[in-house]
Order: C-alpha cells, then structure tokens, then sequence
C-alpha cells in the first residue's frame, strides 16, 4: 500500500509511520518521540525543533530505496539543512553502536550458548566482537574527522588538508561482514537452532539493511550536500 | 544460484519504466539493481557512474550517438544494450542492438532472451555449484594457516608454494564458502573440526 509519490509536510506523521513502518526509528533519530497524535509531519518537526526539509529527504529518500530504484537528481540537495543531517547520522551512529549491536549479541549468545559446541560459540562470538569493532572504527572516522570538518566549513573555516573526496574514497561497506555472519549460521551453525536463534537471525537481516540504507545516505544525500557547500565557500 | 545485474533502464514514460522493472523482478535467478534513466541528456552521465551490466533502452533515447560511441564515452564496453520497443522501428537502428525488448513479450521471453545473454556466466556457474562448496584438501590445508594466524607469505613457505597460488586458493575458498573474513573461517573451520580452539591464532 505505496502511497505514491513522496511525503509532505501535510501528511500525517501517523500515515508516514503505518505505511513505512522502518520509518520509526528514523522518526527516533531525529529526535521525534512517540505519541504525536494527529500531527501532521511538518508540526511534528516543528514541534521538536527538527528541519522539516531535511527529514522529509532522508525519509522519502529511504523509501524510494526500498523500492530498490531511484532516480538521479530526484533529491534536491537544497532542502537539506547539513547540520540537521549531521545530527540524525550522529544519533544513527550511537543507535547502532550501544543500542542495536550490544543487544544483537547479547541476544546471539544467549541462542547459542549450550546449543551448540562451546568452542562454536566462541568463535562466533569473536567473529562478531570483530565485525562490531569494524563498525566502531568506521563510524568513528565519521565522527571524529568527517563531522568536525564539515562543522568547521558551517562556521566558514576551511581545512587545507581535507575534503570530503577523501571521505567518499575510503567509506567502505560495512555491511559485508554481517553478511557473512548470517551465511556461517545459514550454512554451517552446528546446533538445534530455536525460536530465539530464527529470532537474532531476523536481526542481522534487518540489521544488514539499516546499516546498507545508513551507508546509502551518507554516500548519496551527505556526501553531495558537503561537495555542495565546498563549492559554495571556494567562491 | 542468484545471478546480479545491474540494469539501467532508459526511458521516459514513468509507466513503461516502472512495468519493465515489475516484469523483471519476477524472474527468478536473477537479482536486479535498478538504475532509471529519465532524460536523454542524463544518460551518459548516469551509465558512466554506475557502469550498468545491461542498458535497456527506448532507441530514440540514444539520439545521434552510435551504441558503440554510447558505449565508449560511459567506459563500459562490455555493457549489453537491448532496444525497448513499444512501436514499429527502423531495422538499421535496431542492429547495433544486442537484443530487443518489446513491451508486449511474455515473462519467459525476457527470462529467454535474459539467459541468451548472459549464456556464458550461467554455464559457468552451473559448473560451480556442481562443484558446490566441498572444499579441496589443499583448500582445507590454507584454510587451517589461515585460521592459525599465519600470513600468505609464511603459508606459501610451509606449503612450498607460491604466494601467487596461496592467494588464487584463498580467493577460491572465500567463493565457495562466501567467507571472506579470517574470523569467519576459523568459525567454519572449528565447526567442520578442522582445527581446535586452543591452536587458533588470536582467540
């Protein structure tokens, strides 16, 4: 049940979230709580002093994603507020490091610990203890040299030594990690499995693509929304 | 076994855009990435960035560029083009074309003229699954250094090997396993009782 065509501010924040269920912890991120009542997404934004141009992107975005196309140039960069941007990806960054991947493998280990062989486990566990220090490492580059410069460019400083090509180079894809963690219990987990195992199986999955889809925007919204702003400050 | 395409499909009607892509999907065997193409003036630009495994185009898209030009100036040379037809068109343009697509064919004529194309790649994946994901003893052996924390380098002396061979096995292996990661073998390893805990590398 596609509404189709993209959000506005107009809509029901309700509708939003009821047909595009996933939307929820974006709505979250920007710092949008539950309980909006009948709002519409622009009074929701405004109520929680969050950029309506900036959400309404990321989340028509995101659900164009979903429909596996989209269409070059469909977004325009104009509507984004970066530093609205910087925040969302900030927060999406903390979802993922102490909230979903702490809970992913506590979850993990308790499906698998006694069901199957100890030493299994334990590999298992450190497969994942370094797939979630990958993640760490990546976002944190993020964190502590991408966001500070672009922060420096809002207030008009310039750094001669970086840009955001840099960033764009190196960003590599997380996601193939988790990927192989769901192929070594597809393929080869040794145990019984269990409704709590199918149940942390269920997460990588939606995992693998929350971290794809957060990749997505960094590569497709933030990325030329910076190029953007170092052409505007060269001039 | 899945086959990825990456398919650009250049066309200006959302309609006949979004029905090719519905009509795609449904095939099985293959798992698509779409890429739309909505403007004439967009399309080298787009081919060129995401260097599609094949262009389904409205040939009037095309304009006055050759394929062959169309093909150079995005880099991608080995791109498949097929024409999408909705009405009568010339012969002579058509037969750069590697196929066609006509909008009234049936699923199993695009499934057909889909395998046609990529009759190689299928035939040789037939024979990859035929093999299927039995490793090889020598396979085993390199999967064991790996596992124990030993460098390509120190593998290929042990195994009195080139490391060139070392690498060849290890990219064999991570094929047929879809395992690429260190931490991932060992997993593997330890499951199929190749090694024991307590002689892995870094645990």
């Amino acid at each position: 049940m596609y509404k189709k065509g993209q959000y506005r501010e107009t809509d029901k924040m309700s509708d939003l979230i009821c047909e595009n269920y996933a939307m929820v912890v974006v709505m979250c991120r920007f710092g949008i709580g539950l309980g909006f009542g009948d709002k519409s997404i622009g009074e929701a934004c405004r109520h929680n002093e969050v950029d309506t141009g900036t959400f309404l992107t990321v989340v028509n975005f995101l659900i164009e994603e979903r429909k596996s196309s989209y269409q070059e140039g469909d977004f325009a960069h104009g509507s984004i507020s970066v530093e609205a941007l910087i925040s969302y990806l900030h927060k999406a960054h903390d979802y993922f490091l102490r909230f979903r991947l702490p809970l992913l493998r506590a979850k993990l280990l308790e499906a698998i610990t006694g069901d199957c062989p100890e030493d299994v486990a334990i590999a298992i566990a450190t497969f994942f203890d370094e797939y979630a220090e990958e993640v760490n490492k990546h976002m944190m580059y993020e964190e502590k040299t991408v966001f500070p410069y672009v922060r420096n460019l809002l207030k008009g400083k310039k750094d001669a030594k970086y840009n955001i090509a840099i960033f764009r180079k190196r960003h590599d894809q997380i996601e193939m990690k988790i990927i192989e963690l769901k192929n070594l219990i597809l393929k080869y987990y040794p145990g019984k499995g269990s409704n709590l195992l199918n149940s942390v199986l269920f997460d990588v999955f939606a995992t693998e693509e929350d971290l794809a889809t957060h990749n997505m925007i960094e590569d497709h919204l933030f990325t030329p929304a910076i190029l953007e702003l170092e052409k505007t400050l060269k001039q | 076994m899945n086959i990825n395409l990456k398919i650009a499909i250049a066309e200006v009607s959302p309609i006949v855009r979004s029905g090719v892509e519905v009509q795609l999907k449904k095939l099985q065997g293959f798992r698509f990435h779409f890429l739309e193409i909505v403007k004439t003036d967009g399309l080298v630009d787009s081919l060129r960035m995401h260097k599609p495994d094949i262009l389904i185009v409205n040939p009037s898209m095309v304009g006055v560029l050759s394929l062959q030009q169309l093909k150079e100036e995005c880099g991608c040379p080995q791109m498949k083009c097929l024409a999408l037809l909705y009405n009568l068109t010339d012969k002579t343009t058509l037969r750069p074309f590697d196929d066609k697509l006509s909008i009234f064919d049936s699923s199993d004529e695009i499934r057909q003229k889909l395998e046609q194309l990529f009759a190689v790649e299928i035939q040789e994946d037939t024979t990859e699954t035929g093999e299927q994901q039995i490793l090889s003893m020598r396979e085993k052996e390199i999967v064991v250094c790996v596992v124990k924390g030993m460098t390509n380098h120190l593998i290929a002396e042990r195994l009195f090997l080139s490391t060139h061979t070392v690498i060849t096995h290890r990219r064999n292996i991570a094929r047929k396993l879809q395992i690429h990661s260190a931490s991932g073998l060992t997993v593997y390893a330890i499951v199929n009782k190749l090694v024991e805990l307590s002689e892995v590398g870094k645990l």
